[in-house]
């Protein structure tokens, strides 16, 4: 379990990273936490020639304020992002969601932006980033382009990240401060990758129906996804057993997951359902509570 | 309950029986222990090696020729560029019907499973090596396979060694009474299929080997990661032409077995035959992934269990028809019948089962061979019967701790002759299920259950009752006949001249705390202070014939060889303080390091004894000295029994079917208890890997043969926060008939936690008719067993 011969580079600067992504092209590879890269390279799975270390350039390594959204920089760790006191009172769907991302040790090198670039189909993160209309920072030594989490989320493990380009940072929208919101994850043991998640945020009208649902999921597809059907479902519905039902009915028709050997598609197909009803009435809790407050 | 017989002891201050810190930690803790891959040797070259990808295939042409293309490699050899310079290794055996497959370095002409070693590369770095692994072009032609137990056992089945004429290499039958007869007129019957998935032992650090050939002595040295250096000595001498003097295997620090280095490994070989090739150092290490592949795995029985019995709950009959999946090879030294005989040898556990009719057929497959496992057969034989009696007690509307309470072999029996012809010598059985119940206030427990399950939760209550025979000796063999001597142990104890003890013996420990608990014993039966004993271990050289440890045995026969060879090294020091002093040894005692007279104030230090022994001329008449060593062997003869009864609560989450643990205790009699502390240790790791077993772990070959659960991403091992807080509670019955009055302890936990939950899960889906008799108990198993008994229907919240 060793990995294959590489050359190890470690700029200084976001310009001399791109600069060697530019001359390496599809022969390098950026590391920055390096907790999915480093075994997928002693398993042999991938084999760059040249590992781009970006560990030591300044100024990647912040989780910045930008008033209606949040900016995670290329350096962001998980533990960073689990311990941010603005992200737990601003984003506390994220927060709730770093519960469940691996280990200390893991979160302690993994980095967010890197959570999304790897693209894992059952992570916490790019479900989150996909749900709060992320917006993902690409530079090339030639370009700067935006793209949105739902571009640049193409397959599993797979982005719409070009050979010479490298993701700089990702912005996500902070949560309406009146929304409930609730992260349901079950795995086989805790910290491992999610059988089925599901993270939800919603507000409610003064007529206590779901206004503005957001609805996230992931473990159950291709990639993480943003369930729009179901919003379109629970928008301005009161959540009794007959609209979770339909929900439930819901994902059972229309997902498609894996079947391997933790969990049969059918199983997957049932947990949604389970996991997604229990989110629902926990944000419907909170936003009441939330909203009895503010008309207090 | 009887008081524990302290006749004698004298009223000094003992420390059998502390609560002390393992000495071993610090170096353990500190990252300053040993382990062989920090073994280095000056021109030292790695191993990697190319494993099978098919599960039965003939080996055509190897062609290595790009390899030798990658810097630094060395030499790629198979099987064919060691002929003529070694045998194989063949676990032999009395039993009848019974084939010894032989395990040779390299796969010989076919591969019988994925893992199995083809081609070794050697080379400057592992790195290379490893390099070189993918420019090996190995051109098989695909044999046809039976991948499941069920198919392999037919008579048509393709066969693994041509040379058997069958795959099933191991038959074993244990009849007593007219079974027949007592199931046709038994009130009650109840029976299922019974499965404990296959496991890998899955210790932190993986197996490793470095051998290192001496040209001036042409002799080898091999650092082994095993717990038994002694029967891989013994072994390997033979199969390289070695004398036994020209091969010494040391284990140095090892990082847990649990079973998976137990047993003679083709990579030890390998590493040997190219050191001595080479005449340079070689050093093998394993990745998990090789270890997940091609480390010894457990368990895979296939248990058809029927159990008859009254309206009082009296057991009457037990039958069982068992199909143990071995896998492609029969284990050196354990043989094929290691796991598979005692799943029908200790089927009818510490209940009294007078009709019994026990079968079992071990069949190779195309998978890893199965070998030692902490608790060996026993965690699939009890959840057989543990599901049993559960059911048996549900059928009648008996209480299950009633139930067993009724069955239970009583003190006025022992010692009881099991039906299989194991004996139970005496121990706590009662007074274990007892203890359990005790300590979680079992009636109040079945209130709060109750109460729980009132509120639409899933709630359930499961006890596992099991005995073990642990130090176990002479008179008993795993496998009659077996190449290797499991009974005895030897210990040779010596004070040098300046008065430090050194205690030599032929056990390995590889995280037991063996170090610690032997001196305890030394200290006390020699009479000297711990800080003065070392403890030497896990290397071949240090006693004549030593296999290691394993087996729940190094406490009963290591601490017995540890205590009659105190005694006598301590009647020679009395010998010797006698003539110094001028005194009868009658009068004289020893105790921390200090001989004193109770004739007069004398007093002598075992340093002032040393020396007046080896360095002062003539101060101990020519005739009458005598060296400050004994060396004595100690043979229990017969084993002991270990009992314990495990007894859980834990709920099912109704719509994911996670299982979450609410209550553990364990109530267990291993004897006189040399360190608590260790002993505590023991019973929550064991209950752990336990829960393991019950809940998470599970090797799977799928149909191609190629394992799917390959690395520790789909190998699920326990981590803490599977794990609940386990009550301990120790019962102290009468103690055993052996020195030392211990009994093994260390695989108990494996043994009991899987039929507990097993218990506890079918308690709490009883009300939906679901029983769980497949292990580990997934969240996806449980849903479809839940939506089968539904009939389809999905379950709500």
């Amino acid at each position: 379990m060793k990995p294959a011969r590489f050359d190890y580079v470690r700029p200084d600067s976001v310009d001399q990273a791109l600069d060697l992504l530019a001359r390496y092209g599809g022969d390098a590879k950026i590391i920055a936490g390096g907790q999915s890269l480093m075994p997928m390279m002693n398993f042999r799975l991938v084999k760059p020639a040249v590992l781009v270390d970006i560990n030591r350039i300044p100024g990647l390594e912040v989780i910045e304020d930008q008033g209606e959204r949040v900016r995670m920089g290329a350096l962001a760790r998980h533990r960073m992002t689990a311990t941010d006191s603005m992200i737990a009172s601003r984003i506390p769907v994220l927060h709730d969601a770093m519960h469940h991302v691996a280990h200390m040790t893991v979160r302690n090198r993994g980095t967010f932006c890197g959570s999304v670039c790897h693209a894992d189909p059952a992570a916490e993160i790019p479900m989150i980033v996909l749900m709060l209309d992320g917006q993902v920072e690409v530079a090339s030594a030639s370009r700067r382009r935006v793209l949105p989490a739902a571009e640049f989320l193409v397959g599993s493990l797979v982005t719409a990240l070009e050979a010479d380009e490298m993701v700089t940072g990702i912005t996500i929208g902070m949560s309406d401060p009146q929304s409930g919101w609730a992260f349901e994850e079950f795995s086989r043991r805790h910290g491992d990758f999610a059988l089925a998640a599901v993270a939800v945020t919603l507000g409610v009208d003064a007529d206590g129906a779901i206004r503005n649902p957001r609805i996230g999921m992931t473990g159950v597809g291709e990639t993480a996804m943003r369930m729009r059907g179901v919003e379109a479902l629970i928008d301005g519905c009161h959540p009794d057993e007959d609209m979770l039902g339909e929900v439930s009915e819901w994902l059972n028709d229309n997902l498609v997951p894996n079947t391997d050997i933790h969990a049969g598609a059918d199983y997957r197909r049932h947990l949604s359902g389970v996991l997604a009803g229990r989110a629902i009435r926990a944000a419907y809790a909170r936003a009441r509570t939330l909203r009895g407050k503010q008309d207090e | 309950m009887n008081k524990p017989d302290y006749s004698d002891v004298v009223m000094r201050p003992k420390l059998v029986g502390k609560r002390i810190k393992r000495t071993e930690d610090l170096r353990l803790l500190t990252g300053t222990g040993e382990y062989v891959d920090d073994v280095q040797a000056a021109g030292m070259v790695h191993v990697a090696i190319r494993r099978s990808d098919r599960p039965h295939a003939r080996i055509i042409a190897v062609d290595a020729h790009a390899a030798f293309d990658i810097p630094g490699v060395i030499g790629v050899y198979d099987m064919t560029d060691f002929e003529g310079e070694c045998e194989p290794a063949v676990p032999t055996s009395r039993m009848k019907d019974y084939y010894a497959t032989p395990t040779w370095p390299l796969a010989r002409g076919k591969v019988r499973y994925v893992g199995e070693p083809v081609v070794a590369v050697v080379a400057e770095s592992r790195y290379a090596a490893e390099d070189a692994l993918d420019h090996i072009v190995i051109d098989y032609e695909p044999l046809p396979f039976a991948i499941r137990q069920v198919d392999a056992v037919k008579d048509d089945a393709p066969l693994l060694h041509e040379e058997a004429g069958t795959n099933v290499i191991v038959r074993r039958e244990f009849v007593r009474g007219d079974v027949e007869e007592v199931f046709r007129t038994a009130p009650h019957k109840v029976g299922g299929t019974f499965r404990m998935t296959r496991k890998c032992p899955s210790p932190m650090e993986n197996r490793s080997y470095m051998a290192q050939w001496d040209k001036r002595n042409r002799a080898l040295t091999l650092y082994s990661a095993s717990n038994i250096p002694g029967v891989v000595r013994d072994v390997l001498s033979g199969c390289l032409g070695l004398s036994s003097h020209q091969l010494r295997v040391i284990a140095p620090d090892v990082g847990g077995s649990f079973g998976g280095k137990g047993s003679l490994y083709s990579e030890e070989m390998l590493v040997c035959l190219l050191a001595r090739k080479l005449q340079r150092p070689v050093k093998y290490v394993a990745d998990r992934l090789e270890d997940l592949a091609a480390m010894s795995q457990a368990f895979d029985e296939l248990i058809e269990a029927e159990l008859a019995f009254d309206d009082e709950g009296r057991f009457l009959g037990l039958r069982a028809d068992v199909i143990g999946d071995v896998g492609a090879f029969s284990i050196y030294p354990w043989t094929a019948a290691l796991e598979t005989v005692q799943v029908i040898s200790f089927l009818p556990g510490p209940y009294k089962t007078e009709a019994y009719h026990g079968r079992i057929r071990g069949v190779l497959t195309p998978k890893p061979p199965t070998g030692p496992y902490r608790g060996v057969g026993r965690p699939s034989s009890t959840l057989a019967m543990e599901r049993l009696v559960d059911m048996a007690a549900r059928k009648i509307g008996m209480d299950p701790a009633e139930i067993r309470r009724r069955n239970l072999v009583r003190r006025e029996d022992f010692p009881y002759r099991t039906a299989p012809g194991i004996i139970w010598d005496q121990s706590a059985f009662l007074e274990c299920l007892e203890g359990a119940c005790a300590a979680l206030d079992y009636p109040a427990l079945l209130d709060r259950r109750d109460a729980m399950r009132a509120e639409g939760r899933w709630v359930g209550l499961g006890f596992a009752s099991y005995a073990e025979l642990t130090g176990i000796g002479s008179r008993i063999s795993v496998a009659p006949g077996m190449p290797i001597n499991t009974g005895t142990e030897t210990a040779n104890i010596s004070i040098d001249a300046t008065g430090v003890v050194t205690a030599a013996f032929g056990v390995a420990s590889h995280g037991q705390g063996l170090e610690t608990t032997l001196a305890q014993i030394i200290a006390d039966e020699l009479g000297c202070a711990m800080a003065d004993i070392i403890v030497l271990h896990g290397d071949s050289s240090l006693v004549p014939m030593s296999t290691g440890t394993y087996a729940s045995r190094s406490a009963v026969l290591g601490g017995g060889a540890a205590t009659v060879t105190s005694r006598g090294l301590k009647a020679k020091v009395l010998r010797m303080a006698a003539l110094l002093m001028e005194q009868q040894t009658g009068d004289l005692d020893l105790h921390d390091s200090t001989v004193t007279s109770r004739a007069s104030n004398q007093s002598l230090t075992i340093k002032e004894i040393a020396k007046a022994v080896y360095n002062q001329m003539g101060r101990i008449p020519r005739d009458q000295r005598e060296d400050l060593v004994f060396q004595e062997t100690y043979d229990p003869y017969l084993g002991t029994a270990c009992s314990s009864t495990h007894l859980c609560m834990l709920e099912v989450d109704p719509g994911t079917f996670g299982v979450r643990i609410l209550d553990y205790v364990v109530s267990e009699d291993c004897g006189r208890i040399i360190n608590p502390m260790i002993v505590d240790g023991q019973v929550h790791g064991a209950v752990a890997q336990g829960i393991g077993a019950a809940l998470l772990e599970e090797v799977i070959h799928d149909g191609e043969g190629q394992s799917v659960a390959a690395s520790l991403a789909d190998y699920l091992l326990p981590v803490a926060t599977d794990i609940p807080d386990i009550a301990i509670v120790h019962i102290e019955a009468e103690l055993p008939n052996n020195v030392g009055g211990f009994r093994g302890m260390g695989e108990g936990g494996t043994i009991g936690a899987p039929a507990a939950i097993a218990n506890a899960i079918s308690d709490a889906l009883a009300p939906l008719g679901v029983e769980v008799n497949k292990l580990p108990a997934t969240p996806d198993r449980l849903f479809a067993l839940v939506r089968a008994a539904r009939q389809d229907k999905p379950p709500a919240e």
